[in-house]
C-alpha cells in the first residue's frame, strides 16, 4: 500500500497549521497502480497486462476496433483475448481507481495470410514496352496490412515465353513489377507467391496494329467485292476479331468508303460501283495496296 | 404618435436623398442616429464573440510532401484531392468518435479500416467512451503511388490532443507524435482510406 503524494501535497497546499493538521488526518491511502504491458505483440494474440496495487479498478481497452470496459482486481493479471487485440494498430490500456494510468502497446500484423494482387490491364498488346504492371499487398487473417518485409515471388508467364520472373521484397507493405508485353498473342499467367501463399490473375495479349495490309478484288454482277488478305501484326498475331477495316473506292462517281469489321482474320466489303475505280484500304495505322478495277454495267 | 408628411426630393445629379419636414424630422433623425448606434453595438457584439469562441469545426492541418512518391508521378489535382480527401476524414473520425455515431465516417473508409472503424465506435458506445482529438496536425510523406494510380500509400506523422472520456470524466489525456501508414484509393467521387494503421515507426 503506498500514500498518494498529489493528495498529500494538495492537502499541505491549504498551507499552515491547518493544513499539517489535515495533512496527517486527511490523507487517505490510495493504492498506486501500475501496468506492465507488452512493448509488441502481433494481432489475434493471446497477452496478459500485470498490474500492482490492490483493490478494485476499473480497466479500459482502447484500440482500433476496441473500447472495451472491464472490472478488475488491481494486482492480478488482465487477460486479453486474441479477438480483442484483432486489429494492427496503438492500444491504451487504462486502469482507473481512484486516479487513471495508462500504458500503451502496439499490435502489429500477424503473419501473412493472403496477397491481394492487382493487375493492369486486362488485355495488352503484343510488344508493348512497361505494358504490365502489378501491386502485391500480403495481408494477415483479420486483413490487416503485413508492414514488415515479405518476399513476393512474382511470375509472369505467356504461351511461350516467360516475361518476368523476380523476387521483389514488399517495402511499406507492397510489392510491384512493370513488365513489357511479349510477342505472341494469347493469355498471360500472373502468379505471386509468398512462402505457401499465391495468388493467381490471368490478362490477355492481344495483336497489335496491323502490319502489310493487303486487298484483293474481284468484280461481280452486283457489285465489286473487296477483300483483305488474312491481317496480322508485325509479329504475326492475328488481328482481333472486330477490328475495323476502312474500305475506300474512288471513282468518276466520287468517293465511296465501307467500314467492315475483321471476322476470322479477313475483312470483306461489297461496293455497288460501276466503271473505273481506285480501291484502297485502312486499318489503324497500316495502309492497304491499291487496286484498279473497271466493273462494266 | 404621428409623424408629419414628409417630401422627398433628389439633388440634381447626385443619387442622395434629401428630407424636409418640420419639428419631427429632427426626432426621426435622432431614431435614425439610435438605431444606427445599437446596430453598430450589436455588430461589435457579434465580432468580439466569433473572435473569443471556439472555430466552428476543427482546424487541421495538413501538409503532403509527395517528392517521394513513384513510380507514378502524383499530378496536382490529384494532391489536392487527396489533401482534402484526407483532411475531411480526420474531421470526420474526430466527429465520430466523440459523437460515438459513425455517420460522419460514411464514405470515408474501406475494407478492413471501416469494419475496425465501425467496431471502435460500436463498443465505445456500449462502454460510455468518447475520445476527443483537438489540434491536429498531419504530416503526410507519399511513399508509393501505383502505377496504374489505383493506390497511394502515405506516411503520416500527426500530432493531436487526445482525450478519453467514461461518462465524462477524462480517463487519459495526452498530446504526442503518432506515426500512421495509411493506403488510399480511389473511390467514385473521393480518395477513400482502405488501412490506418498506427506504427511505432515507419
Amino acid at each position: 500500500m503506498s500514500w498518494s503524494i498529489t493528495t498529500i501535497l494538495k492537502i499541505r497546499s491549504l498551507s499552515g497549521f491547518f493544513g499539517a493538521t489535515l495533512t496527517l488526518a486527511l490523507a487517505v491511502p490510495v493504492v498506486a497502480q501500475e501496468l506492465s504491458v507488452p512493448q509488441s505483440l502481433a494481432a489475434g494474440s493471446n497477452t496478459t497486462i500485470s498490474t500492482s496495487g490492490s483493490g478494485a479498478a476499473n480497466f479500459y481497452l482502447v484500440g482500433p476496433g476496441s473500447a472495451s470496459k472491464a472490472s478488475v482486481t488491481l494486482g492480478q493479471d488482465i487477460h486479453l483475448a486474441p479477438d480483442q487485440l484483432r486489429y494492427a494498430g496503438a492500444y491504451a490500456a487504462i486502469v482507473c481507481a481512484a486516479t487513471c494510468n495508462h500504458a500503451e502497446f502496439f499490435v502489429t500484423a500477424a503473419k501473412p495470410a493472403s496477397l491481394a494482387f492487382l493487375v493492369h490491364p486486362s488485355r495488352v498488346p503484343v510488344r508493348q514496352p512497361d505494358a504490365v504492371s502489378g501491386v502485391v499487398l500480403p495481408f494477415d487473417n483479420f486483413d490487416n496490412l503485413v508492414l514488415t518485409p515479405t518476399a513476393i515471388n512474382i511470375q509472369v508467364k505467356g504461351a511461350s515465353e516467360t516475361l518476368f520472373s523476380r523476387a521483389i521484397p514488399t517495402r511499406n507493405g507492397e510489392a510491384w513489377f512493370r513488365t513489357s508485353s511479349g510477342n505472341t498473342a494469347g493469355p498471360v499467367r500472373l502468379v505471386a507467391t509468398a512462402g505457401d501463399l499465391t495468388a493467381q490473375r490471368a490478362l490477355q495479349q492481344v495483336a497489335s496494329e496491323p502490319c502489310n495490309l493487303r486487298i484483293k478484288a474481284q468484280p461481280t454482277p452486283r457489285g465489286i467485292d473487296v477483300e483483305t488478305d488474312p491481317v496480322r501484326d508485325c509479329a504475326g498475331n492475328p488481328v482481333s476479331d472486330g477490328t475495323i477495316v476502312t474500305f475506300t473506292g474512288s471513282g468518276p462517281q466520287g468517293k465511296i468508303s465501307i467500314d467492315a469489321p475483321i471476322k476470322g482474320d479477313v475483312a470483306r466489303a461489297r461496293m455497288n460501283v460501276t466503271g473505273p475505280v481506285v480501291l484502297s484500304a485502312a486499318c489503324g495505322v497500316a495502309m492497304g495496296n491499291e487496286l484498279r478495277i473497271d466493273r462494266k454495267q | 404618435m404621428q409623424f408629419a408628411e414628409k417630401t422627398h426630393q433628389r439633388a440634381p445629379g447626385h443619387g442622395q436623398e434629401i428630407i424636409h419636414g418640420g419639428p419631427e424630422t429632427m426626432f426621426t433623425r435622432s431614431l435614425i442616429s439610435k438605431a444606427m448606434t445599437y446596430c453598430l453595438w450589436v455588430g461589435s457584439l457579434i465580432v468580439l464573440f466569433s473572435l473569443a469562441a471556439p472555430a466552428i469545426g476543427p482546424d487541421i492541418a495538413v501538409e503532403l510532401d509527395i517528392s517521394n512518391a513513384g513510380p507514378r508521378k502524383i499530378e496536382t489535382q490529384t494532391e489536392g484531392r487527396i489533401l482534402a480527401d484526407y483532411r475531411l476524414a480526420w474531421a470526420d473520425i474526430a466527429q465520430a468518435l466523440n459523437s460515438n455515431d459513425s455517420g460522419p465516417v460514411e464514405g470515408i473508409f474501406t475494407g478492413a479500416a471501416k469494419d475496425w472503424f465501425d467496431q471502435t465506435v460500436a463498443s465505445q458506445r456500449q462502454s460510455g467512451i468518447t475520445t476527443r482529438y483537438s489540434n491536429q496536425s498531419h504530416r503526410l510523406q507519399a511513399v508509393f503511388y501505383a502505377p496504374e494510380g489505383d493506390l497511394i500509400t502515405l506516411h503520416d506523422t500527426a500530432q493531436y490532443d487526445r482525450q478519453v472520456l467514461v461518462d465524462g470524466r477524462v480517463i487519459l489525456e495526452d498530446r504526442g507524435i503518432h506515426r500512421y501508414v495509411v493506403l488510399m484509393t480511389p473511390g467514385a467521387d473521393r480518395w477513400v482510406i482502405r488501412e490506418l494503421i498506427e506504427v511505432q515507426n515507419f
